[in-house]
This record gives structure tokens, C-alpha cells and sequence, in this order.
């Protein structure tokens, strides 16, 4: 029999009991909905995160942390006291001047900066005053900006802001803020306030990977740490975290074994891409469960293959003799149903990925309207081909495997037996 | 005339725990364009026969020999295009596909058998208008009296140009002025085109209609007349 023919008779033979195919193409078609939508979520996620990671610029440090063990609410064990140990926020352990004089010494390190996170109290255009956090802007990270640009390092008066804060700061729009003067307040070590009158030169564009914090030059950071730890020497010149730069030609390998021995002297070590790869290994480990039900669904839902094509089986077993005595071999009936097998996966899986993608559409046209608003070029939902296809694909296989044991029956059944079959 | 069907010493024991033979020891022979009823009471081995000539079953032992050739030793798939290409069906209980039109019941052999469109539509439309269904075509299967359904099986028995056809009681689900018609037109297109027929049947007014007939009992062959 010609290969048309035989799908041209799976066709027809899967419309004849409507109800009971469509039944079973539905079960297929809940199971690929869920897989293809939650595979759509991670692929427009990490397509969002891959992006901006590649915008980041800076490949060539580690941000360090201290990673002495020290005894916290949650560890279990008790550590012996070490006075040169310096606790910081959230009880962890600072790093402090003699850590950047150790990790200068170490091979390929070229160059190490305390990574400031400066108290700031509020930001103002001399109307209301608003909270807002600060951070030493790293020369060469690449900002997604929705106006003006990034900071010069060298110029203490420069300052970058997010544009969630445009409208409460009396502008209407970012590129009107460029320009303008900002009042940045922090209050010293003996709580007096003191006011900082910077030029905004750039408006950071809303982004999943932390633009939500104001970035400003590293000697002004450093000059307000300065102020905030005077006279206070238990926290001066102690640090958060440090950036350890090394050459920007720096082979793989030697960067990997420089995180080693950093790791090996009790420092944590992580690019800046690592950081922020962590959000996108949530997520996928959050999509990964949600495949799972997606994966039980078409379970179940290959089970109904093999459920309506074992009755299709019965029902047809004369018409099945017949073929068989006019002269149809064992293959080709087993064509004829494993085809109607795969048929069924296939009709569900189409529907199931138009209609993720139909449903995806609505969702992302409604997010880009409004809690993505300010996420210039993040799609929820992503479908590319490749993927869209392996799915396809991968259910068709399924609903083929399914559909072997109804087939392999009906191939093995004796003409003249089912001839007598009524 | 030269032989087309020949059976040598063919014994049928089923493996199902009843010691005597559905069939022991039947040699015959069956020649070119030959009408030949095989009669028999029910249980008498006659089904048994006819299914080993048609090649729907295996003999326990001895040889079936169509045209010239030892179809005992044929795989299942020479066997399978062996009736396709050379042997038509005629069953009592008809096996069309209700839901199917006329011309499509009629084409299933051909399909089968890998018949390009065109070619399997040009000879179902001609044998149709030859068992005289050509108004039918069209229709559902399921939409055709009892004497026409089984005409239709009678077309699709020879669009194949068969050189036998096996009929299993062709007339058993019909009444006697449509069994008469639909014997006129088996006997009257085996005639014309050469074919080899053979008839199981208990009717012995259609096996008075053969060349001759063979009478089975407790699966062997109890007398023949011609």
C-alpha cells in the first residue's frame, strides 16, 4: 500500500467515533498547552536574561565576599570567636583592607576595588523626598538606557537614576530629566545630614537584573562610606563585597583556576553575569516543576491513545480480516492504526501549541501594556520554532509508542478468525 | 485446460485438543476457468478447505499448488500479494465499509495492492457499471439494498482481474429472486473474463449451477459429480 494511501485511511478511520477521538485529542491537547506554555515562559524569560546579560559588560571580575564561616541564626554549628573577623549586615562577614592587599597578591589579579553600597536616606528635585538605595557605578557595565547615558567614574557629580523615579521627581519624561540637578541626602557617623547636588546624565531602563538602584561614581561612594564609618573604627574601611578585576584576555581556564584559589581562601567568587544567572536558574527550576504536570497530563494522556485505539481494534476486527484476506500485510496494518496513533498526537499537540500561542500573544500584548511596562523588549512568552517543532515532534513519538501495542495487535490478527468475528 | 489449483494430501489438524483432522487427505485438482462447488453440512470441513486453497490458512501437511507453483512454501508476504493480485473474495456477510461510497469499497483491493489513483478509479467505475451499480457510485455502502451490497462485493471481487474467486456462501444473506440475480452475474462475468470460480455452499441449486462439485464430509471427500 502507498504511504498516502495509508494516512489518507488513518484520516478517516480517526473520524469515525468523533466523540471518543476528540475526547483523547483533548486529554493530548491539555498536556502540550501546559508543556508549551511553560516552556514559552522560560524561553521568554531566559531570551529576556540572556539578552541583558550579554549587555553587561563587564566579563572580566569577580564581586568577592567574605565566606569565613561564622556562627549565624541559621547555621548549625557554634564557631570559635576570630577577632579579626568584621560582621557586617544580615550577619555576615565583611571584607576589609587586609583581604584586598591578600587577593592583589594573587596571580592574574590586576586590580581590587571595595564595591560601595553607601546608606543613602533620600533623593529630592527640591520638592518631595523619596527613598531610594545607591550603588558604585563599575566602570564598563552596560546600562540599559531609556535616555542619556552611563556615568564617568571619574566625575563625582554624576549620577544615573531609574526610570520608575521620572514621574515622582517632577519630570515627564526621561529624556527631560537629563541634565537636571538631584539632591542626594545621607545622614554621617554623628547623624548630621548632609546633601550631595548631582547632575542626572542617564535614565536606566527597567530591568529584571537590579537597574533599580541609582548608580554614582566610586569615589563619591567611597567619600560617603567615608563620612558614614568616621570615627567609628570597628566598621571602617570594611566592605560588603570587592571587585577583583583580571585582564580582559585572561583565558578561561586561568580565570576558572582564579576563582578556585579565591574560593580556596575562603572568598566567595561570582561574575557578574553568575549573580545574576542565579534569577534565571529560579525560574527554570520553577518551570521544570510546571513541566512536570504537563508531562503527567500526556501520561495520561497516552494512555487514552491506547485505550481508544484498543476499541477501534475491536470494533474493526472483520473490516481488519478483510484487509488481511485482500492481500494487506501485517505492516501495513499496523501502519493504519500506529498512523492513527500518531495522528491523534499530532492534532492535539498542533492545537495545544497554537492555541499556547494564541494565549501567549493576548498575554504578552496585555503585559507590555502593563506590569512590563517599563521592560523594554521582555516578551513573557516566547515560541521559538525549534522549540515549538521539538514539541511537536517529541508527542507524536509519544502518541506513536502508545498507539504500538493497540497496532501490534491488530497485526497480528488471523483473517480468518476475524472474518468470523461479528 | 491447464491446472491452476491443485491440492496434494492436504491434512488440517487444529491444535486444540481434537484429535480428528479438520481435514485429511484431500487431493484435488482444479482446472483453468473451472466453476467448482465445494458442498458440505456445516462443520463439515468445507470453510476449512476453501480457506487453504485461498491461502487464508497453512495445511498441517501435504501441498497446495497454484499455477503451477507450491504456495506451501510461499512467505506470508508472496502469500498476501498472491490474493491480492490473483484471487477475488465473495463473503456472505458482504465486509463493505458502510460508512465508505461504492467506489471506494470497491477500490480497497486496489489500494492495497498500491494501484495508482487514477488507474484503481478508471477500473472501479468500469466494474461497477458491469454489476450495473454505475447510479451507485457515489452512495454509501450503507445505503444499498441486500442484492446490491452483495453485487458490489462481486465488484470488488474481480477489479482486481482475479484468475479465482473464492465465494462463501455468496447467496446466504439474500433473498432467492436477489440470489438469483447476483448468481446470474457471478456465472455470466466468470464466463465472460475467463475466471476460475469457487463456491462453498450448502444451496444445492447453486452447486447444480457449477461444472461440477465436491462433497465434503468429516473433512474428506466423499464423492463428486459433474
Amino acid at each position: 500500500m502507498k504511504i498516502l494511501d495509508l494516512i489518507q485511511i488513518s484520516q478517516s478511520n480517526l473520524v469515525r467515533s468523533k466523540l471518543r477521538t476528540s475526547l483523547t485529542i483533548l486529554a493530548v491537547f491539555i498536556g502540550t498547552f501546559t508543556i508549551s506554555i511553560t516552556n514559552g515562559v522560560g524561553n521568554g524569560v531566559n531570551a529576556y536574561i540572556n539578552k541583558e546579560l550579554g549587555n553587561v559588560g563587564v566579563n572580566n571580575a569577580f564581586v568577592v565576599q567574605n565566606n569565613s564561616s561564622r556562627s549565624s541564626p541559621l547555621a548549625n554549628e557554634v564557631v570559635k570567636y576570630d577577632p579579626e573577623q568584621k560582621t557586617g549586615m544580615f550577619n555576615t562577614t565583611l571584607v576589609s583592607n587586609s583581604d584586598i592587599s591578600k587577593i592583589e597578591n594573587i596571580k592574574n589579579v590586576v586590580k581590587v576595588t571595595p564595591h560601595y553600597v553607601p546608606r543613602i536616606d533620600y533623593v529630592t528635585t527640591n520638592s518631595d523626598k523619596y527613598q531610594a538605595a545607591a550603588q558604585s557605578y563599575i566602570a564598563g557595565l552596560n546600562l540599559d538606557m531609556a535616555s542619556g547615558r552611563a556615568l564617568n567614574t571619574e566625575s563625582n557629580d554624576e549620577i544615573t537614576i531609574p526610570i520608575r523615579y521620572i514621574s515622582p521627581l517632577g519630570f515627564s519624561q526621561a529624556s527631560n530629566a537629563i541634565g537636571k540637578k538631584l539632591t542626594v541626602g545621607y545622614k554621617d557617623s554623628k547623624n548630621i545630614q548632609i546633601e550631595k547636588t548631582l547632575t542626572i546624565v542617564g535614565v536606566q531602563q527597567e530591568s529584571i537584573l537590579g537597574s533599580a538602584t541609582l548608580y554614582i561614581a566610586p569615589n563619591l561612594a567611597e567619600q560617603i562610606q567615608l563620612d558614614q564609618t568616621a570615627g567609628i573604627s570597628s566598621i571602617a574601611g570594611t566592605y560588603e563585597s570587592l571587585l577583583v578585576e583580571f585582564d580582559k584576555n585572561l583565558p578561561k581556564k586561568d580565570a576558572d583556576a582564579l576563582r578556585q584559589v579565591l574560593l580556596a581562601n575562603k572568598y566567595t567568587a561570582q561574575t557578574i553575569q553568575d549573580r545574576i544567572g542565579t534569577f534565571s536558574k529560579i525560574i527554570n527550576g520553577i518551570l521544570m516543576g510546571l513541566n512536570i504536570f504537563g508531562i503527567i497530563a500526556l501520561l495520561v494522556a497516552a494512555f487514552g491513545i491506547v485505550n481508544t485505539l484498543l476499541m477501534a481494534v475491536n470494533e474493526r476486527t472483520s473490516e481488519i480480516g478483510l484487509m488481511k484476506a485482500l492481500g494487506a500485510n501485517s505492516r501495513t496494518v499496523f501502519g493504519i492504526f500506529s498512523l492513527e496513533a500518531a495522528s491523534i498526537g499530532f492534532w492535539g499537540a498542533l492545537i495545544g501549541i497554537g492555541a499556547s500561542m494564541a494565549v501567549g500573544t493576548v498575554v504578552n500584548r496585555y503585559a507590555a501594556h502593563n506590569f512590563l511596562k517599563d521592560f523594554v523588549g521582555f516578551n513573557l512568552l516566547e515560541f521559538p520554532l525549534v522549540s515549538s517543532v521539538a514539541i511537536l515532534v517529541g508527542i507524536v513519538v509519544l502518541a506513536f509508542l502508545a498507539g504500538t501495542l493497540p497496532s501490534i495487535k491488530a497485526s497480528r490478527l488471523d483473517p480468518i478468525k476475524a472474518l468470523r468475528y461479528e | 485446460m491447464s491446472n491452476i489449483l491443485q491440492t496434494i494430501n492436504v491434512t488440517k489438524i487444529y491444535e486444540n485438543g481434537v484429535d480428528t483432522p479438520a481435514l485429511s487427505d484431500i487431493s484435488l485438482t482444479i482446472k483453468k476457468g473451472e466453476s467448482v462447488a465445494i458442498i458440505g453440512k456445516s462443520g463439515s470441513g468445507k470453510s476449512t478447505l476453501m480457506h487453504i486453497l485461498a491461502t487464508l490458512d497453512r495445511p498441517t501437511s501435504g501441498s497446495l499448488i497454484v499455477d503451477n507453483i507450491d504456495a506451501t512454501k510461499f512467505s506470508s508476504k508472496d502469500l498476501d500479494n498472491l490474493r491480492n493480485q490473483k484471487f477475488g473474495f465473495v463473503f456472505q456477510q458482504f465486509f463493505l465499509n458502510g460508512r465508505n461510497t461504492c467506489l471506494e469499497n470497491v477500490m480497497l483491493p486496489l489500494v492495497i495492492g498500491g494501484v495508482s489513483k487514477k488507474e484503481r478509479q478508471r477500473k472501479a467505475k468500469e466494474i461497477l457499471a458491469a454489476v450495473g451499480l454505475s447510479a451507485q457510485i457515489n452512495q454509501k455502502a450503507n445505503n444499498l439494498s441486500g442484492g446490491q451490497k452483495q453485487r458490489l462485493c462481486l465488484a470488488r471481487a474481480l477489479v482486481t482481474d482475479p484468475q479465482i474467486i473464492f465465494a462463501d456462501e455468496p447467496t446466504g444473506n439474500l433473498d432467492t429472486e436477489n440470489g438469483k440475480i447476483v448468481i446470474e452475474l457471478l456465472f455470466r462475468l466468470q464466463k465472460e473474463k475467463g475466471i476460475t470460480l469457487i463456491i462453498v455452499t450448502h444451496d444445492p441449486d447453486l452447486s447444480k449451477l457449477c461444472d461440477r462439485s465436491i462433497l465434503i464430509k468429516d473433512g474428506r471427500i466423499v464423492g463428486e459429480n459433474s
